[in-house]
């Protein structure tokens, strides 16, 4: 396979994903803030862009956040690199340059969703409130994802795509629990009843993983489960070690490495920090500071990108 | 079965059509269909004109969906664009297209032995058949390639041929010849597609002779070009990228024969060897099947700006390790002044009369052309010789004065660069206007793309038949405002 076409299927996985997440995270902000009160809308909504990794540009076009501007902000603006209709464009694209590489289908469809997202007016949304449009996006990129599974030989290009949205999902959920935890933690103290609750929900809900949660604890929401679950839970697929095992998974498959070794150093660093994942527990991470231990989590992830172009895109050739 | 319709058969769409003064390819006579279009006018009569328009959304819809654009330059922008396409199809009689199929072949044997010559022993010159001069002032030709022995003697191995019906024979005359990169056959085979599928009863009654196999024929003809040998042969399609105009076909192509689509900055040349860059390092290519324009193709041996070919590429095809196809240097066969000589080089070659005529030609090199031609600029067409795509054209019937005096003084500054035809009153198939929601004849041409192998060409049935949408309009080029439609040729004449 070729290794920019490789480079695409990477970045397509990437776009994909970031579009879903956000979309996810918009979503449930917006319901949850309909229950509670107007005095804390503004912390409610900067997470969110600290999330996206966009506070200065979001300053810079608006001042402060609210329920429309940062609805604008992440789903349609063309100057956000990561809004999501940037996203969608770019993950179409990715595809157009590799449209003989991946099924008919899969082009058709991620080519479908572009358009039908191209032909929504932002004003209009905006008005309406984010659920339609995110629906939208979730269910567009759920079917990317079915169609993909369905209509695509699971061969070395595939294995790019997984590994591409695999590692964009581990580090969304990082984001999302590391600026949460901050953000809760500074507003109230922890157990401090109904309010803390409700919001620690939504952050489940966010990454569909409410329901999963009750099955797995049946109890109240506790800051510390929800963050074991988003962590540490070894099947739950929007987990960190979840997405990480698919990323060592994927690289494994890639080089033929077997289980105890390593070919190159992206497959080093996701097996240390599976092995990691799997062995540590939620009151040692909470023990190291939470805030850090994502950090780490974070570093890694951005060093395992680097060193697969490195290995698999733009290796040194001398002729 | 009587070639008319009985009058209680309703018209619907074509009521009130007009054929004009034109050759008209569906109607002898207003309500008077051709005996190939009598299944169809019984179909498509018996459609209302809602279903109709409802048919042609669903049509213009899937293009979308399937992404079906070219790329349209204009104002430093790149806008992607649909390519028009008009469900009514123009159908030929299996008898006519048989007569065509072997006029096409003999032309593109022709050709490849007239580029054998010109690149290799020169006997055409020699005998004094064809000036030197002319031939070596050709913008498209290429010294860099005399003496070059390219796989199994092949130059042309995918040819697009302009078939024209002129309106005062009715007869097919070739317009030009394309034995560069021609590009439309994806549409041909997408437009297929589309058409079983949006109107399958009229389709299925008329017994269409089958498209689908010419990405397999191609395929194979590229593999055997291979230098290695066939089992082993890597096969490549190179195409400038994302932003050319047949960005859509050059993936479709490679998708439809599973070879790797590439761009220059992929491959790589290493002791005389061409290279791709692959996750697991390099693999060896043998056959290029390239899109990219020769002047473009290794910045070592053409033009040094070029960032879409491939350095040293140009030493590894005179080394036999690569092969191209088309061959390098091909342009000279479609230079429009060369174009008033392939009669000769069919009986020259061959030795045989040609099948299909060529419209009449005066070539601006020659002073007494070049008279004739000043003199009668306002009924020519004048066309620049290396130019294609309706660029650098003059239509003098319907040019003011100001721009025939412009070409005036183009063509006597640099005559060798132009050359002047008839206007050709090209036939007309009914076709559907979106706007009024009526139909009207609209003028069309026809590109049969020619597959050679070295021993024999093959054709698929019918090609890419253009039509300029607009309303009187001659220009059928997809830049220009053209669309498309399926062309049928059947199984037998009705």
């Amino acid at each position: 396979m070729l290794s920019r076409i490789a480079e695409s299927l990477f970045w397509l996985g990437r776009y994909i994903e970031r579009a879903e997440d956000t979309a996810r995270i918009l979503d449930v902000n917006y319901h949850m803030l309909l229950e509670e009160s107007q005095r804390s809308y503004r912390l409610r909504w900067e997470p969110l862009i600290i999330m996206a990794g966009e506070e200065n540009r979001f300053r810079h076009l608006y001042g402060e956040a609210n329920a429309e501007n940062v609805f604008e902000f992440l789903a349609f603006r063309q100057d956000n690199p990561s809004s999501i209709v940037q996203c969608i464009a770019k993950a179409r694209e990715n595809a157009r340059t590799i449209r003989d590489r991946i099924s008919r289908e899969m082009w058709e469809d991620i080519n479908g969703l572009y358009h039908k997202i191209s032909s929504f007016r932002s004003q209009d949304e905006i008005a309406a409130g984010p659920h339609r449009f995110c629906d939208e996006i979730k269910f567009g990129t759920h079917r990317f994802h079915g169609v993909t599974d369905a209509t695509m030989p699971h061969d070395e290009g595939w294995q790019f795509l997984r590994i591409g949205w695999s590692l964009e999902r581990a580090e969304m959920t990082a984001r999302l629990v590391d600026v949460q935890y901050q953000n809760l933690l500074e507003e109230l103290p922890p157990g401090n009843g109904a309010s803390d609750h409700h919001q620690w929900m939504a952050v489940l809900r966010s990454v569909g993983a409410l329901e999963a949660y009750h099955r797995q604890y049946h109890s109240s929401i506790e800051p510390e489960k929800v963050a074991e679950m988003l962590i540490l839970h070894p099947l739950h697929p929007r987990s960190i070690r979840f997405s990480t095992s698919e990323v060592r998974t994927g690289l494994r498959a890639l080089s033929g490495t077997g289980p105890d070794s390593y070919a190159n150093e992206a497959e080093r660093l996701a097996g240390r920090i599976v092995q990691r994942l799997s062995y540590d527990k939620v009151g040692e991470i909470f023990k190291q500071g939470l805030h850090s231990y994502l950090g780490e989590m974070l570093r890694i992830c951005g060093a395992i990108g680097d060193d697969i172009a490195r290995t698999y895109f733009y290796y040194a050739v001398v002729a | 079965m009587s070639a008319f319709p009985s009058p209680t058969v309703r018209h619907g769409l074509f009521e009130g059509y007009e054929t004009g003064s034109f050759y008209d390819e569906m109607f002898i006579a207003p309500g008077q269909p051709r005996p190939q279009y009598l299944k169809l006018f019984q179909k498509l009569g018996a459609m209302a004109p809602a279903q109709f328009e409802e048919r042609r959304r669903l049509a213009d819809l899937s293009f979308l969906i399937q992404g079906i654009t070219f790329t349209v330059y204009s104002d430093g922008q790149n806008t992607e664009r649909l390519f028009p396409f008009d469900l009514i199809p123009r159908i030929l009689p299996h008898s006519e297209w048989e007569r065509i199929d072997r006029g096409l072949a003999q032309r593109v044997v022709a050709l490849n032995l007239f580029l054998q010559d010109v690149y290799g022993k020169q006997c055409i010159f020699k005998e004094g058949r064809l000036s030197k001069s002319l031939v070596y002032s050709c913008p498209h030709f290429r010294r860099e390639v005399i003496g070059v022995e390219v796989p199994r003697g092949i130059y042309t191995h995918i040819c697009g041929i302009d078939l024209v019906r002129d309106s005062k024979t009715g007869e097919f005359c070739v317009l030009e010849d394309n034995v560069r990169t021609p590009s439309g056959i994806s549409y041909v085979l997408e437009n297929r597609l589309v058409m079983t599928r949006t109107l399958p009863d009229a389709f299925q009654a008329s017994e269409v002779l089958p498209v689908h196999h010419y990405p397999a024929e191609l395929s194979r003809i590229l593999r055997s070009l291979s230098p290695r040998g066939e089992d082993d042969a890597q096969v490549v399609l190179l195409t400038p990228g994302i932003y050319n105009s047949a960005y859509f076909e050059h993936s479709f192509l490679a998708q439809q024969m599973g070879i790797e689509l590439v761009e220059g900055r992929d491959l790589i040349v290493d002791g005389g060897v061409v290279y791709m860059k692959t996750i697991h390092g390099l693999n060896r290519v043998d056959v290029i099947y390239r899109r990219v324009d020769d002047d473009f193709l290794d910045s070592l041996a053409f033009r040094s700006d070029s960032i879409l070919g491939v350095p040293g590429l140009m030493g590894a095809y005179r080394a036999g390790n690569v092969a191209l196809a088309n061959a390098v240097g091909n342009g000279v066969a479609d230079d429009k002044a060369i174009y008033a000589y392939v009669p000769e080089f069919i009986r020259y070659y061959l030795g045989e009369d040609p099948i299909l005529r060529s419209v009449e030609t005066y070539i601006c090199a020659k002073p007494g052309d070049l008279a004739y031609v000043l003199e009668h600029l306002p009924e020519l067409v004048v066309k620049a010789v290396g130019e294609s795509g309706g660029y650098g054209m003059l239509i003098g019937p319907s040019s003011d004065s100001k721009k025939i005096e412009q070409f005036r003084e183009r063509i006597q500054a640099n005559p060798r660069n132009y050359i002047a035809q008839p206007v050709v009153a090209l036939s007309r198939v009914p076709s559907y206007d979106v706007s009024s929601k009526t139909v009207g004849g609209r003028h069309v041409d026809l590109r049969p793309y020619c597959l050679y192998d070295g021993k024999k060409v093959t054709i698929v049935p019918g090609g890419l038949t253009r039509v300029a949408l607009q309303r009187g309009s001659l220009v059928v080029n997809s830049s220009q405002g053209g669309g498309s439609k399926d062309t049928w040729v059947l199984r037998g004449e009705e």
